[in-house]
Parts: C-alpha cells; sequence; structure tokens
C-alpha cells in the first residue's frame, strides 16, 4: 500500500492528516505523520528528515503542513528539502473545493473545503487556499502563499510568491499584491501592494522593507 | 525630590508651540537613514513639529528643503520616502540642487517680475551626515553639530550606524503621548523589571542604580542654576551618550547571525540615547539595531518612527526580509508596553495636576528637566 509522510506542526499537522484521509480511505494510503518543532533549527529539522524511513519506496509521496511563519519560508525551506530527496510531493484538494478544469496547481498545494478557484486560474507550488476562499477567473498566486479561510481574490489579480492574505481580507479584481506580502487586516484592497509591504491589523500604520 | 516639571509642559499648545522655537529650531534633528537616500533622486519626507521637511539625492549629494512648492504651496514629494525627481505634481514646477525652480510655460502663462521670480526657490535647510544617520536642523545659522552632541557621541554614532546594513523595514506608531515622556521613559533603567518583565527583561537584566557624582552634580546644578550658554551647551552634551549597556542573559543565536557582519564582539545590550528625540538600540548585541525617532505632532502626539536594521550582509540570504519582519514584531512587544503606559500617563495630566517625585537614581532625567526649564523660562538660548 502507498505511503504519504505527512510533516508538520501543531493544527496544521493535525488539519491535513484529517484532509489526506477523507481524500483515500485508510486501506488505500497509509499516512505516517512526523510532528516537527519549528523552532528546532534547521539542523534538528534535517536530521528528523534524515530519519525518515520509506521515502524511496515504491509509491511513496510527502505532504508538508505548516502555518505561514517566517513569511511561509518555513514551510517552504521544508518543502524544498523533501524535493531534493526525489518524493513526489502531489496537491491535496479537499473534498467539497471547486477547481474549475484548467486550473494549474503545482506540487504541495492545499486547497481547502469549500475553496473556489475559477477559470484560468494558476496556484504556484505550496500554496494554501483556506476553506471557503474564492479566487477568481484568470488569477495568478505564486508560490508558498497563504490565502486564509474565506479570502476573496477578485479576477484578474495577482498574488506574489510568500504572500500571507489573512481573514477578512478581500483583493479587487485586478489588484497585484508584491511578494512576501502580508495583508492581514479585514477590508477591501483596491489598489495595488508593493513587495515587502505588511499589513497588519495591530499597525496603524504599514509596516515596509526598503531597499534590499 | 519634587519634580519642577509642570503639566502644562505636556498638554498646553502655547507651550509646545514655544518648545518648536526654544529647542527644536535651533538643535540638529534626527530625519532618516543614508542607507535609504543611495540612489539618486532617492528622498525622504517628514514632518518635524509642522514643518514638512524633504531630504533628496542629488547625484550623491544630499540636501534639504521645505517640502512645499513654491507655486500654490503643493508638498513637492508626497511619499514618505521613494526615488523621484524633484517635481511638483500640480503645475509640473521642478527644482534643482540649489532649490532654483524650473517652471514650464513660465513666460506665457506666469511672467513673474524679475525681482519676484529672483525670490522663487526652495527654503533650504542645513543638513549633516552622522554615519548612516542624516540630521538636519531648521535653524538659520545651526549650531554646529559638535556642539549639540559632543565628538566622542558623534564617533560612537558614525561607528555604529556605519554597521548597518541598507535592507530597512520601518513603520510609524502614532502615540498619544508628548515627547518628553519618552525621553524620560529612556532614560529610566528601573521601569524594564517591571513594565518588561516578560518581555525585554528576560533577555537584558538592567539594574538601576544610584551615581553620587551624578547626585552632587545635581545639587551643585540647583545650588549655581546654568549661568550661560557655554555650561547649558555642555550640559546639554551629557544628555547624550551610547555604546554598552548592560550584559545579554545569554549570548546572542540566531541562525542569521552568521550571515551579517557583527558590530563589535560583545554580548552587550548597545544603547544610544541621543538628545533630544532619538534613540538608538542593540537588543543582541550588535547583529541588529532599532532606531526610534520621536517627533512631536501636538502636546499629547508624538509619531514614533521606527526602523529595524541588521549589521551588514555579508551576501545576500533568502530570508532577510523574514528576519527584519521578525525582529519588528517582537520589538513591537516592548514599544506598545512603553507606548501603553505613556499614554497612560498623558491621560492623568491635567493643568491642575501634582509634579512628580524622582528618586535620586533618577538624577539625569532631574538635570535634564533643570536645564529644560532653564531654556523654556528664557535662562539661556541655544
Amino acid at each position: 500500500m502507498p505511503c504519504k509522510h505527512v510533516i508538520g506542526h501543531g493544527p496544521e499537522l493535525a488539519r491535513a492528516l484529517a484532509a489526506w484521509r477523507s481524500v483515500a480511505p485508510a486501506a488505500a494510503l497509509e499516512l505516517r505523520p512526523l510532528e516537527l518543532d519549528p523552532a528546532a533549527g534547521q539542523a534538528a529539522l534535517t536530521a528528523a528528515l534524515d530519519g525518515l524511513d520509506g521515502l524511496d519506496d515504491e509509491g511513496a509521496s510527502a505532504f508538508v503542513a505548516l502555518d505561514a511563519r517566517f513569511l511561509n519560508g518555513m514551510r517552504l525551506d521544508l518543502m524544498a528539502s523533501l524535493r531534493l530527496r526525489g518524493i513526489a510531493m502531489p496537491a491535496l484538494v479537499e473534498p467539497g473545493a471547486l477547481v474549475a478544469a484548467g486550473v494549474r496547481m503545482d506540487d504541495n498545494c492545499w486547497i481547502g473545503a469549500g475553496a473556489i478557484i475559477q477559470h484560468g486560474s494558476r496556484i504556484g507550488f505550496n500554496t494554501v487556499i483556506g476553506g471557503g476562499a474564492i479566487v477568481g477567473s484568470g488569477v495568478t498566486v505564486g508560490h508558498s502563499a497563504w490565502i486564509d479561510e474565506g479570502v476573496v481574490i477578485g479576477r484578474g489579480a495577482r498574488i506574489g510568491a510568500q504572500v500571507t492574505l489573512g481573514l477578512g481580507v478581500i483583493v479587487g479584481h485586478g489588484c497585484q499584491i508584491g511578494k512576501l506580502c502580508i495583508v492581514d487586516k479585514a477590508g477591501r484592497i483596491e489598489a495595488d501592494v508593493a513587495a515587502k509591504t505588511f499589513i497588519h491589523a495591530s499597525h496603524t500604520q504599514p509596516i515596509v522593507i526598503v531597499g534590499a | 525630590m519634587r519634580s519642577r516639571m509642570p503639566p502644562q509642559a505636556y498638554i498646553d499648545e502655547a507651550w509646545f508651540a514655544r518648545e518648536r522655537e526654544l529647542l527644536f529650531k535651533p538643535l540638529w534633528q534626527f530625519i532618516g537613514l543614508k542607507v535609504m537616500l543611495e540612489k539618486h533622486n532617492a528622498f525622504i519626507t517628514r514632518t518635524l513639529f509642522g514643518i514638512p521637511v524633504v531630504v533628496q539625492n542629488f547625484h550623491g549629494e544630499l540636501r534639504a528643503f521645505e517640502n512645499i512648492c513654491p507655486h500654490r504651496q503643493n508638498p513637492i514629494q508626497v511619499a514618505p520616502h521613494g526615488v523621484r525627481p524633484l517635481f511638483c505634481g500640480y503645475h509640473g514646477w521642478s527644482f534643482d540642487r540649489e532649490g532654483a525652480t524650473r517652471i514650464p510655460h513660465e513666460d506665457a502663462l506666469y511672467r513673474f517680475p524679475q525681482e519676484e521670480r529672483a525670490c522663487i526657490h526652495l527654503r533650504r535647510f542645513a543638513l549633516e551626515v552622522v554615519g548612516n544617520l542624516v540630521f538636519v536642523c531648521l535653524a538659520g545659522t545651526p549650531l554646529p553639530i559638535k556642539q549639540q552632541f559632543g565628538a566622542a557621541m558623534l564617533a560612537s554614532l558614525t561607528a555604529s550606524s556605519l554597521a548597518y546594513d541598507s535592507e530597512v523595514i520601518m513603520t510609524t506608531y502614532e502615540g498619544h503621548f508628548n515627547w518628553k515622556l519618552a525621553y524620560e521613559n529612556l532614560r529610566d533603567g528601573h521601569h524594564p523589571r517591571y513594565l518588561h518583565a516578560r518581555s525585554l527583561y528576560q533577555d537584558v537584566k538592567f539594574e538601576a542604580s544610584i551615581s553620587e557624582e551624578g547626585v552632587a552634580g545635581l545639587r551643585r546644578l540647583h545650588e549655581t542654576g546654568i549661568a550661560d550658554r557655554t555650561r547649558a551647551l555642555g550640559l546639554m552634551r551629557s544628555f547624550s551618550g551610547g555604546g554598552r549597556d548592560a550584559p545579554m542573559a545569554a549570548p546572542p543565536d540566531e541562525p542569521y547571525h552568521a550571515h551579517v557582519e557583527r558590530y563589535r564582539d560583545q554580548d552587550w545590550y548597545y544603547n544610544w540615547l541621543t538628545f533630544p528625540n532619538l534613540h538608538i538600540a542593540s537588543a543582541n548585541g550588535g547583529h541588529a539595531f532599532i532606531i526610534e525617532h520621536h517627533i512631536p505632532v501636538a502636546p499629547g502626539r508624538t509619531d514614533l518612527v521606527v526602523y529595524y536594521v541588521t549589521a551588514k550582509k555579508k551576501q545576500p540570504y533568502a530570508s532577510s526580509a523574514a528576519v527584519l519582519h521578525a525582529h519588528m514584531m517582537g520589538a513591537d512587544v516592548v514599544m506598545r508596553e512603553d507606548i501603553e503606559v505613556m499614554e497612560q500617563i498623558q491621560r492623568t495630566l491635567h493643568p491642575g495636576a501634582r509634579s512628580p517625585h524622582l528618586g535620586d537614581y533618577e538624577f539625569i532625567n532631574a538635570s535634564l528637566e533643570l536645564w529644560y526649564l532653564d531654556l523654556m523660562e528664557g535662562k539661556f538660548a541655544l
């Protein structure tokens, strides 16, 4: 029986295990969870992955389930480490998600229950689209983004790599959100947001990064 | 000892206006980081005590001007920072490094008399660069900057700020308190163990102490007063200081530290208190720096412009933006603890409020208020 290594932390790991089980019954897919401590450091994470058994087994696959911490960089690093080991990492589309035909979706994507991805959209690898989110037609979402539950992205919008869109965010039609942004303040975004801009509900004014 | 500071110093509009004229106008004020102004046409805008200022890079040379177009008084640069020529978007007037104006359709539409035309240029302000720190002075005849900070402080600010990386994260907190509460708070080494018990104090054990020499100096100051401007300037320089403050509870150890050129190699909390309204610190032994600029807006309003930089990168690394964001959010916890208490204090102040009682450990704040009140009462001028 094929096995799937589900690797992650906390509620995301528990949620991913439940979601994969709803996709494939126990008789068809063995799930092997691995709980990681995100604070343990890169060396400890590498050692944990090195200790995994069965990565080379026929039909083995993996899935990474981590939250948006470190601008989604921790999930990206973990996924990259697994990719280097050559294991398949197919996307997870939960039951009840509506994904239009022809939508392109890459490895380790996670589309939550009730999400709607409309025609002509493209979802980069390692991106999480929360349950009930709506991604309009012709939207491009970069890799390793985090789109929270119920977020609405208007048609033709472009969401950069490693962007986080928090609860209650609506991105207007055609808007561009630059890479590495956080928009975690409920409301409608109607103007483009420059890369590395962080709009938090806790802050009156945005946090921005200037220079490189 | 009983403080002489009246509540009006924190809540009164007329007092605030007098502060602008007597204290802020004559002094050099921080305006931004040079690393944000490296490109031709890079600019920073800030409003310093109600006066809009733009610092603009003209082919590598920084110039400061009043950010008001002389035509219809539109701000010339609108964004807080960016890269754009000094050009007013309202009617297309543009300005060179001397503040001189090029006016499109001048002969056809404006026909200024020669005498009036000669007066149409931007108001320029003096500007000094100290390492990576850019200061401006709004006075017509600026005080030599060394007289404000002293040579040792300028050398320390230069050396430490030259360690800054060019990738900067920044934001502004809109504080509802008088700006002086910030400098009083920063010079009070006893509050961290209570106010920051669960945050900063976990990493750095600040210990307040009494300097008998400092207390004796304060007593002498009370007896003799500030006789002249030279003494006043000397005392003012003692309000700025910087360097090692307190040892860290544990050596700093973050994965990104390997990617940056650390400022010095000591596991200390570094602190630079730059009178009147700039504070710089490194809470992780010179791997990263927070720069807090307290800009007075109104008697009960202060904008805190906060910058965070790591030390210079050895080479670009993928997670640098995430490192800066994590630092900013970490600093946010301590900032909010300070802001909350300063806003609470501000809310208690009313015209009949009693003056506070200062302990001997607060001799620096006591000296500062004595100096400040003498300035405000016109006993000396800067």
